[in-house]
């Protein structure tokens, strides 16, 4: 099997304060090859945006990567130097953020936040890299890029912008690409936009996205893998479709039955009780196990690993019947 | 253009709502004739004077004759110094404009790069000797500061003139004075917007493009942070035109301060009047600047509205 494009071994971050150390990124692995698009999963505060800036090296301070490897196509980026590491920031690795409306500084134009990136990864002149940008712009679909370079962020709307964040993102023609909740903040119809070009920039530029999305809608739409997390580690991890014919953590589960479906009664809508735990209240045990509808003694006291049960498919879970569990448990509660 | 002259079409009621203020509130401070005169004076004297200075035409016809003779350039004469108010005036505005630009320069000086680089070191050590000093310029009096400048620098080392205007020498320390004042203030506001803009999504995008640190602080963060910073700096620099009288006193600075108070204290009515204009019409250039400055800086607001 040829080496992956980015390989996350056993990631931990902590925010060290008075208060004491917590450390919302606890173990997480997961591999990305090139031209796949792993979705990674979860509610807010499981860790996924901090897993994503980590690749970066841009974990906000006081936080800090302190075990685990993160290797680009074998190089350990957590052991680059500072200088080492922004040369692959933009060039080799990109990102695009869920707030198209601030994410561009308002006070320069379109141009010369593009021509920027390009001008310091690629040895362009000016010329050559307002050029490139045009035939970026162009790219991902907006029209009169020549007029657009010239233009402000607030001159623009929120799709436009998120356009402009894409083809900024894929200027330099990235190995991967780290799309966190890209769509979150655009209406639905622009949502899919975004996606479909999404998509046919990584089938030609052969790019590796990690796309970071709570919306399950969206990982059906564009992943091939995904990555579910819970409480600052994965808890399942599976071809896009085995997630959705065949989830095994009742974590996924619940995250299957909250999404509300053509078909059906619509009472039947579930929602996962309780909320996500915080980094410093996390509790013993399997994390999950206070919102779990299966849980059990053995889930209070001990922390499940994550194991391969089918061929390519994980799940950090004691009962590996999870799924039979699951569905007993639930014809019990609902007879 | 089209919005800079509506700007100074705006600032014409402002003018004459200010005239009006002005021309009232030194009627009412009490009759000008018997400061004019000696106290042996008759009465005979004192209703002559008043009939040639035209104070027993009713109140509105002196305003109008003054708004008259003011729209000509002419405030009238300072029975003081027996010459046209506005010369006098004039006179000082050098000496208050030089003053008011070093002082602004030092204190851009000194705050521009305390306060980027305590934003970046937040709490570090060496955020808290800058927040901790530019405490200590803002409390400290401009008085006291001058005063210690003149004995440690002018009398004990004799570096520089105790008091005095005229060569650039007899600038340094009333510029120090007024100047560090200022870096204080500005330090803390530079800083706290600085590390508002530094937490903000675009900063981060910057980074993640891979730019130098240099060039996401220097670049992409001062530029916003300069957004609120410079209205401040046009106001400072507007008052510190208009006067600072403590300093101007400490170090005999003929400025526009020192003449205000003294045109006050003797009644000379022309003065003040003359004196506050100009002052007011200075205030309103730098408003007018910093308003200028405020929309080259941030593209969002447009010229139209």
């Amino acid at each position: 099997m040829t080496e992956p494009l980015l390989d996350i071994k056993n990631l931990r971050i902590r925010f060290r304060s008075d208060e004491g150390t917590v450390k919302p990124v606890n173990g997480v692995s997961f591999q990305v090859n090139e031209g796949e698009t792993v979705a990674v999963v979860g509610e807010s505060g499981c860790g996924k945006s901090l897993t994503s800036l980590s690749i970066l090296g841009l974990v906000p301070s006081p936080g800090e990567v302190f075990e685990g490897e993160i290797r680009l196509q074998g190089k350990d980026l957590t052991k680059l130097k500072k200088n080492q590491m922004r040369k692959l920031r933009g060039n080799e690795i990109s990102m695009i953020f869920q707030e198209p409306m601030t994410s561009l500084n308002p006070v320069f134009t379109i141009g010369n936040q593009m021509t920027e990136v390009i001008k310091l990864h690629q040895q362009l002149d000016k010329k050559e890299s307002i050029n490139k940008v045009v035939e970026m712009l162009d790219l991902v679909g907006i029209p009169e890029p020549e007029r657009v370079v010239r233009q402000f962020p607030h001159q623009l709307s929120g799709g436009m912008r998120q356009r402009v964040m894409i083809a900024m993102a894929l200027s330099c023609n990235p190995k991967l690409l780290i799309a966190d909740e890209p769509t979150t903040a655009l209406d639905v119809t622009i949502q899919a936009q975004i996606l479909n070009l999404m998509k046919k920039l990584k089938d030609e530029l052969n790019t590796g996205v990690i796309l970071i999305t709570h919306d399950l809608g969206v990982v059906a739409e564009v992943a091939d893998r995904v990555v579910v997390m819970y409480g600052g580690e994965v808890v399942e991890e599976a071809h896009v479709n085995e997630i959705f014919d065949n989830p095994v953590h009742p974590y996924t589960r619940g995250l299957l039955s909250s999404v509300p479906k053509m078909t059906g009664s619509v009472e039947e809508l579930g929602a996962i009780q309780g909320s996500v735990p915080t980094p410093s209240q996390m509790p013993k045990g399997c994390k999950f196990h206070p919102r779990c509808p299966i849980a059990t003694d053995l889930c209070k006291d001990e922390h499940p690993n994550l194991e391969e049960t089918l061929p390519n498919h994980f799940k950090r879970c004691f009962h590996m019947e999870g799924g039979s569990i699951y569905e007993q448990h639930k014809r019990e509660t609902t007879t | 253009m089209r919005y800079f002259l509506s700007s100074i079409l705006k600032v014409i009621p402002v003018l004459l709502m200010i005239s009006f203020i002005v021309f009232f509130l030194v009627r009412l401070t009490g009759d000008p004739v018997s400061l004019m005169l000696p106290e042996t004076a008759t009465d005979q004297q004192r209703e002559d004077l008043r009939q040639s200075l035209g104070l027993n035409d009713p109140i509105y016809i002196q305003y109008f004759t003054y708004m008259a003779d003011v729209i000509q350039g002419d405030f009238g004469e300072s029975f003081r110094y027996n010459q046209p108010a506005i010369d006098i005036v004039l006179e000082r505005l050098p000496a208050s404009f030089t003053l008011a630009i070093s002082s602004m320069i030092i204190a851009t000086i000194i705050a521009v790069p305390a306060g980027i680089y305590s934003a970046i070191k937040r709490n570090t050590f060496a955020d808290l000797i800058i927040t901790g000093s530019s405490v200590l310029g803002k409390a400290m009096p401009n008085f006291w500061l001058g005063i210690m400048l003149i004995l440690i620098l002018a009398v004990q080392f004799s570096i520089f003139p105790v008091s005095g205007s005229g060569t650039i020498a007899h600038l340094v320390l009333p510029s120090i004075t007024l100047g560090t004042a200022i870096a204080a203030e500005m330090t803390r506001l530079i800083r706290s917007s600085m590390l508002e803009v530094l937490g903000s999504e675009y900063i981060r995008t910057a980074r993640s493009k891979g730019l130098r640190e240099t060039i996401v602080v220097n670049k992409h963060a001062l530029r916003n942070a300069l957004i609120p910073v410079v209205t401040i700096m046009a106001l400072q620099t507007a008052t510190l035109i208009g006067g600072t009288l403590i300093t101007e006193t400490v170090f005999s600075w003929p400025g526009m301060g020192q003449l205000l108070v003294q045109a006050v204290n003797a009644r000379d009515m022309a003065v003040v009047q003359a004196a506050t204009f100009i002052i007011a019409i200075l205030v309103i250039l730098s408003n007018l600047t910093a308003d200028l400055t405020y929309r080259f800086l941030d593209p969002r607001i447009k010229y139209e509205d």
